[in-house]
């Protein structure tokens, strides 16, 4: 069910098929992606994970429209992206996905408040304030929101870049190693968010991490090696994760 | 170490090439101003030495009183030969040279003159005076003779052993060009070109027959002396002066003017050393602020904080050797293109382009030490960063403002608007404008925070990308400023020239004007306006009038003057001469109208003068009346009846004539009347209004030539402002692709780059500009307080407008570059993990 080459079904929020991704030509090239074709289910937190350069943030990238592929195709929704130019790709990307990073992602001379609203200011359009409240609720940063980055803690802007993806309410948020620059207890509060975020309101997610604990938090871990998906494992648990990490270095 | 910087140099190519450009450019403006400056105090200078180096007592003519601002020139004393018999008999006198001078011109086989603006010369026969040197042939002796110089030989094509007819005082002559001759290290001495003539013709063609001269030259041993016995034998009007003296005179002769524009050439070459300066510590200011992360590296595995200076500093060395070389090329190739420019427009720069080996290394020094400096300030910041901090997060320079910066940017402030409103001396009000000046330079980071933050509701209205440019120019207001600053200067002189320059042109074209004035003088130097001349002039189709009068030099009282006969009520019709005490009609025989020259006391009317011509007559007359300075009137000085001036120099023909023409046929008589002139070598038409228009013309050249001259300090400005945008996009990359990953636009971006680079314009214009507008308008006050004089600031609306757009335009042109590399970096690089 991960791995499958039928035609897209409604309950796909991002796809990709046949994706291939190489650097480089001849005898030099790097098949970053070697054929990855995989579905993101709507409401889902899916977790990627495989060593390092096995192609777990080139699939990321890739699919958020952030690079493009060498072949094959990538969907969000319905949408094809390999046939956007870099307009609409911005367009897309604004309008219907959302991003967390590891760090450096938040602009400094903007408060909390107007960073976390900055992807709906550049479109244009309001926060609905009931959902704006609830969201900072969650995040506990109402008494934040008027302060600069450079006076919050490393674990206090991540949740305004948590805070920053959830606002808009996008089809699917993307987070790339969210929790790899924070200590374990931030860490923890962050994926406990983002797991509220998809059981409480059905939000989609799709993250990169290497940490077995971190991707415990997912329905659902694809395993990828050498561009590749390798495996999978439903409900996982940091133990198991582990485990088969421990595989690949084997 | 060594390697170490040049390993950084290979991985910030970029980053130096920004640098090498900075430097090169604030270099190649210095070198460029120095040359052309250089060339122009050179060719003001005069080869004053090369002239008159021999001279050891030197005999002139007193400088003629007539009314100064009316740039009349009329023809001065001559002295007669038995005065130079008396001095060349004075004991001691081991040789002597008598200048004479007249306009000649050549006359080609088809009756065409050319040449017309050459000089005939007596030739010197004393050796050691003579200031020419035969190259090619040999020197004019005998009558027919004559010797020109290499440049008119050249131009004319002229051969030794040539016959010639060149157009004379007396007449065509049939002439034998026997001599080339050379002055020093340029061709002629003249600008129009020199002929030297043998003494025999000399008289006779350059001064009526008459043996005069006018000047005389003595070599002798004990000059002290010469001056005391010279003095017994020469006439009233003329002076004795030693030959240091005598050089000296001639030097500041050839300039009040030019030492002044020396003076502000000079400064000018030092601003473009501020303004490239100012480039220069800005690029290097960011590059350092960038690389406090490497450095941090650097720190954290062992380099001592010596160390690290010590590479930069080394860095800054090789940086500033190389930009500085490329920017001596640079300004050369800068003077080329102007040079170029000029030509094709006709023009030539004055003194021609010499590189001077001071002019190189004064740019090859200054160039370095400033980059070195540059390096210096942000390394020592470099330095006490803790490493750990350094290496957390790209640390970028505070946006903070020190306490002091503010204390010196106030009391600067005031005492320079106390200096200019109060100075009692230009010296006081120069340091209050340059106190004044300081002050905005060190308060530049707070107008830029506070101007971008005024700016800001405006900047809101381009929605978000409005808004991130002001804050990114108010997050590091100090290089905002520094930016800014390379611009306000440029603007504030441009301001300055602009307003000070028009204020003052206008003031004196004003006074100017208040003297009304017959349409043309016309002048024979030399000759005579025979009748012939009048008629031929009076058939110019709208020529109304023509009254000619005679007219010579002499003394009044002893002092050097000149008088003037003719048929008063004509020229009182036709030219503006008026009495401001007594009354014309009172002119008869044995009185005269005496010229208030606006100098000295003007004799009362029922007072005697005694008036005496330079051949010793004298005759004493009453004053009848008081003549207004005019322009007119200095063109006649003080007035005589027909019977007095043909008693007192003898029964001459006039020499100068007043013409009216038709109103508004200034122009199209302007060509008749100057053609007929350019027939006779003798006669100039000069345009009544002429000095008005002659003022006007300085002071417009001046203010365009120094206008374009601050025009380059602009275009630098603007490689600053390139510099600092790519170097600041180059260091929010992150920030920039983190905007685009979360959906701004391309062009948004690049719209938000365009911002802050017209904000940074646009705070540098405006800055300069009323920066400018304050100076000048409080340098117009003082003048006003320190003269006397009325001059109305006349503000250059339309000019001051075209600038501000010009700033507008400067910023978005900027942008043009570092805004399409803003959206060519990866959107990834937001992302890669450092």
């Amino acid at each position: 069910m991960t791995t499958s080459t039928e035609a897209p079904t409604r309950s796909a929020a991002a796809r990709a098929v046949d994706a291939r991704k190489t650097y480089g030509t001849g005898e030099a090239a790097v098949h970053a992606l070697a054929g990855v074709t995989v579905d993101f289910p709507e409401h889902e937190f899916t977790a990627i994970m495989g060593p390092s350069g096995s192609g777990k943030s080139t699939l990321m990238q890739c699919v958020a429209g952030l690079d493009r592929l060498t072949s094959g195709s990538a969907y969000i929704g319905d949408t094809d992206i390999s046939k956007l130019n870099k307009t609409q790709l911005t367009l897309l990307r604004r309008d219907r996905l959302g991003f967390i990073f590891q760090q450096y992602n938040l602009i400094p001379s903007l408060t909390a408040k107007e960073n976390i609203l900055l992807p709906l200011t550049l479109a244009g359009t309001k926060a609905n304030d009931a959902w704006f409240d609830e969201i900072m609720r969650t995040v506990g940063l109402q008494d934040r929101l008027g302060n600069l980055p450079s006076q919050l803690s490393g674990g206090q802007q991540q949740r305004v870049a948590v805070a920053r993806a959830l606002v808009p309410k996008p089809d699917i948020i993307f987070a790339d190693e969210p929790t790899g620059a924070l200590d374990s207890r931030t860490g923890i509060e962050i994926l406990t968010f983002m797991r509220r975020a998809v059981d409480d309101t059905g939000q989609t997610i799709v993250m990169v991490t290497h940490d077995p604990h971190a991707a415990s938090y997912a329905n659902r871990v694809l395993f990828l090696a050498d561009g590749q998906i390798v495996d999978s494992m439903d409900d996982p648990t940091a133990d198991r994760v582990l485990d088969r990490m421990k595989q690949f270095e084997g | 170490m060594i390697k170490l910087v040049l390993s950084s140099v290979r991985h910030n190519l970029a980053r130096y090439l920004a640098t090498l450009v900075a430097i090169s450019a604030g270099v190649g403006f210095f070198v460029a101003v120095s040359v052309i400056s250089d060339g122009i105090i050179s060719s003001l200078d005069g080869n004053v030495d090369a002239q008159y180096g021999t001279v050891d007592v030197a005999v002139v003519p007193d400088d003629t009183t007539t009314v100064a601002s009316t740039g009349a020139e009329p023809e001065p004393l001559k002295l007669p030969q038995s005065s130079v018999d008396h001095l060349l008999a004075l004991p001691g006198v081991d040789g002597g040279a008598g200048i004479l001078t007249a306009p000649v011109a050549f006359q080609a086989e088809d009756g065409k003159p050319f040449a017309t603006s050459a000089t005939g010369r007596l030739w010197i026969t004393d050796k050691e005076l003579n200031p020419l040197t035969v190259t090619e042939g040999k020197a004019p002796t005998s009558s027919g003779q004559i010797a020109v110089d290499q440049g008119t030989a050249d131009d004319q094509h002229l051969k030794v052993g040539e016959s010639l007819t060149l157009l004379t005082l007396a007449g065509k002559q049939k002439v034998t060009l026997v001599g080339i001759t050379d002055f020093g290290d340029s061709d002629a001495l003249d600008t129009g070109g020199t002929v030297s003539i043998s003494e025999p013709d000399a008289f006779t063609w350059l001064n009526n027959g008459q043996q005069e001269y006018a000047s005389f030259y003595l070599r002798g041993n004990d000059p002290s002396t010469l001056v005391a016995e010279a003095g017994q034998v020469i006439p009233d009007g003329f002076n004795v002066q030693t030959g240091n003296e005598f050089r000296q005179d001639q030097r500041d002769a050839n300039g009040s003017f030019a030492q002044g524009l020396k003076k502000a050439l000079q400064a000018f070459a030092v601003l473009a050393l501020l303004v490239g300066g100012f480039v220069i510590y800005n690029t290097f200011s960011v590059i350092v602020a960038q690389r406090l992360r490497e450095l941090a590296v650097l720190a954290a595995i062992g380099a001592t904080p010596r160390q690290l200076k010590r590479s930069l500093r080394l860095e800054g060395v090789v940086l500033g050797i190389v930009g500085s070389v490329l920017g001596v090329i640079t300004g050369y190739l800068l003077t080329l293109a102007l040079e170029g420019v000029l030509k094709a427009t006709g023009n030539t720069l004055p003194g021609g382009l010499s590189v001077s080996t001071s002019t190189i290394v004064s740019g090859l020094l200054l160039g370095t030490i400033i980059t070195v400096l540059s390096v210096m300030i942000p390394a020592r910041r470099a330095g006490r960063t803790e490493p750990i901090e350094a290496m957390r997060e790209a640390a970028t320079e505070s946006a903070s403002l020190g306490r002091t910066r503010g204390i010196v940017c106030v009391v600067l402030g005031v005492l320079g608007l106390v200096a200019m409103l109060a100075g009692s001396s230009l010296a006081v009000i120069g340091l209050g404008v340059v106190a004044f000046v300081a002050s905005v330079f060190v308060g530049a980071p707070y107008l830029a925070r506070g101007g971008a933050r005024a700016a800001r509701p405006l900047l809101e209205r381009f929605g978000i990308e409005g808004r991130l440019a002001v804050d990114n120019s108010v997050r590091s207001p100090k290089r905002t400023a520094t930016t800014a600053n390379a611009l306000l200067i440029g603007v504030f002189l441009v301001t300055l020239v602009a307003v000070a320059g028009a204020s003052i042109r206008d003031f004196a074209i004003q006074q100017v004007n208040d003297l009304q004035s017959a349409d043309y003088v016309v002048v024979s130097t030399g000759g005579t306006i025979d009748p012939a001349f009048v008629a031929k002039l009076r058939d110019v189709k709208d020529v109304n009038e023509v009254v000619a009068f005679r007219r010579e030099p002499v003394t009044i009282d002893s002092k050097a003057s000149i008088a003037s006969a003719g048929d008063v009520a004509q020229m009182a019709k036709i030219a503006s001469i008026k009495a401001e005490n007594g009354s014309l009609a009172d002119l008869t025989t044995g009185t005269i109208a005496v010229l208030d020259t606006g100098e000295g006391k003007v004799p009362a009317v029922g007072s005697t003068v005694t008036v005496k011509d330079s051949r010793g007559k004298d005759v004493q007359l009453r004053v009848v009346a008081v003549l207004a300075p005019t322009q007119d009137t200095g063109q006649t000085g003080s007035i005589i009846d027909e019977h007095t001036f043909d008693s007192l120099v003898g029964d001459v023909a006039p020499t100068v004539a007043f013409v009216d023409i038709a109103s508004g046929a200034q122009g199209s008589t302007k060509d008749a009347i100057q053609n007929l002139a350019d027939l006779r070598p003798d006669i100039t038409a000069q345009e009544g209004n002429a000095v008005g228009k002659l003022i006007r013309s300085v002071f417009d050249f001046l203010i365009k030539a120094v206008t374009g001259l601050l025009l380059m300090s602009v275009v630098i400005a603007l490689i600053g402002i390139i510099n600092t945008m790519s170097l600041s996009i180059l260091e929010r990359r992150r920030e920039l692709g983190l905007l685009r990953i979360i959906g701004m636009t391309d062009k948004r971006v690049r719209r938000m780059v365009t911002l802050e680079s017209v904000l940074i314009s646009l705070l540098g214009t405006l800055g300069g500009m009323l920066t400018g507008l304050v100076v000048s308008l409080l340098l117009v006050l003082s003048f006003n307080r320190l003269s006397q004089a009325t001059i109305t600031p006349s503000i250059p609306w339309v000019e001051l407008i075209v600038i501000l757009v010009l700033g507008v335009l400067l910023g978005v042109l900027a942008a043009l570059l570092p805004a399409r590399r803003s959206t060519r970096m990866e959107v990834l690089d937001a992302i890669a993990a450092s």
